[in-house]
């Protein structure tokens, strides 16, 4: 039943992509875009669980396993949890160039309003 | 009559509901193309491997070589640093590219130390703007004088310096001293669980978590203590020098690899015992520069975002709105109404 975990993450994504469409708060894009990051890492974590399977770590393997063993053995996938370690801090790091870009437009053109940051054009 | 007073009320809520609407884009095409793709990604994704199918190919390889080619027990770190060492050596550089982003974007307007003829060129509008600052600094001296009489006295300039059962309100850039005392205990115990993670990363941690284990710590410190303590020792000077540090030192080990072995990012350290601190061979070293770098790094973009300086914006409209936000309640209500 991963397949629910999968469709979860498909909607959080379109939420998120829906908040970004039709929200002019600026401070609301950037959450929606927050959005759509989770819904990867879900997504991602998701895709790397196997069922009746233990966590990829090869210390101390349960019921009296050995390391190789565990190695050949069913684990999650650890290459996906990794995509997700790379996610989340490339996740933190542009959602705090998004929110310094959004504060220097609020300092700079008084309002929040995406549709009000319009001097550029033209 | 009674009908047409009716719909002038009903125009009237109407009106008010506009108004007090959220200001939205597009809302009906925005929700068509956020349906179209969740229905792409939902029928994608419907189709894609459930928990039932066997590992990928990439992942039994680093189950089976984390043993024997790097002595590490950690496939997850192993992942990271070794066999997508390559990747993540350029995730490193996104994020000190975002970082360095963050500082750019942050910055306040910086004092020229270099001659350019200002002085003399501007002289007259130097001296009119030095009368000015003076008298607005006699108004400043006057205001508090009449604020010390009505009573409202300042506390100490720092919040330890101010005995308990005070008769004024703690400062609120500081939390109360249980607050403050609490983190003073917990900091350093915390920062050792960081490193820990970092130390004894052949079991689930490395870098990446405890790098933010200490951008946690940090931030503990600055909402307990207040900003202007922490930024004494959380300098951008030194902060810095440490990111850069990281950084290099990941650049070092990468490229040792490949000057010794002839491959970036392969091992060129001894691999020691199973289950030892060195145990990664460059797993280790990497992790620990990685450390250094995400720790600095978003302890940074942070205190960046934090620090915005009310700047860059039009001088006189500055001028005009920031004045209700430095007078009294009083005099802003005054403001408003005007």
């Amino acid at each position: 039943m991963i397949v629910v975990n999968y469709l979860a993450a498909v909607s959080l994504f379109s939420m998120g992509l829906y908040a970004v469409l039709t929200k002019r708060n600026l401070l609301k894009i950037v959450m929606g875009l927050s959005l759509m990051e989770s819904s990867t890492y879900l997504f991602l974590l998701s895709l790397a669980y196997r069922a009746r399977s233990t966590a990829p770590v090869l210390l101390n393997p349960p019921h009296g396993e050995s390391a190789s063993a565990l190695a050949r053995g069913d684990v999650a996938d650890p290459v996906l949890q990794n995509f997700c370690l790379t996610a989340i801090v490339i996740g933190v790091a542009v959602t705090g160039v998004f929110l310094a870009v959004a504060v220097r437009l609020v300092q700079h053109y008084r309002t929040l309003d995406a549709d009000k940051v319009r001097e550029l054009r033209g | 009559m009674a009908t047409r007073k009716k719909l002038s009320r009903r125009d009237r809520r109407d009106e008010r509901a506009i108004r007090d609407r959220e200001p939205t884009h597009r809302r009906g095409v925005g929700a068509v193309l956020a349906l179209a793709l969740a229905a792409v990604l939902g029928v994608t994704v419907w189709h894609l491997p459930r928990e039932h199918a066997s590992l990928s190919v990439v992942a039994r390889e680093a189950m089976t070589v984390a043993i024997p080619k790097w002595h590490i027990l950690e496939p997850v770190n192993e992942v990271v640093y070794g066999t997508r060492g390559f990747d993540t050596f350029g995730e490193t550089f996104l994020l000190l590219a975002a970082v360095i982003g963050i500082g750019l974007i942050v910055r306040s307007k910086e004092p020229r130390d270099e001659f350019l003829g200002e002085e003399l060129a501007a002289a007259r509008e130097q001296h009119a703007e030095v009368t000015r600052a003076a008298n607005a600094g006699t108004e400043q001296v006057a205001r508090s004088a009449e604020a010390a009489e009505q009573g409202q006295r300042r506390g100490p300039p720092t919040p330890d310096e101010e005995g308990l059962g005070a008769p004024w309100p703690e400062r609120s850039d500081a939390m109360t001293v249980i607050v403050r005392g609490a983190v003073r205990l917990l900091a350093p115990l915390l920062a050792i669980c960081g490193c820990y993670l970092v130390a004894w990363g052949y079991s689930p941690g490395g870098g990446f978590p405890g790098g933010a284990v200490i951008v946690g710590v940090v931030l503990l410190a600055y909402v307990s203590l207040g900003h202007r303590r922490v930024v004494r020792v959380i300098r951008p000077g030194l902060v810095e020098l440490l990111e850069m540090i990281g950084a290099l030192l990941i650049i070092v080990v990468e490229l040792g690899g490949f000057v010794f072995k002839g491959s970036f990012s392969a091992n060129f350290l001894p691999l020691s015992q199973l289950a030892t601190i060195p145990s990664g061979g460059i797993l280790q070293a990497f992790s620990g520069s990685e450390f250094i770098e995400v720790a600095t790094g978003l302890t940074l973009a942070i205190f960046g975002l934090l620090g915005m300086a009310h700047d860059w914006a039009n001088e006189e409209e500055t001028q005009k709105s920031n004045k209700p936000i430095r007078s009294s309640p009083s005099r802003r209500g005054r403001a408003t109404q005007q």
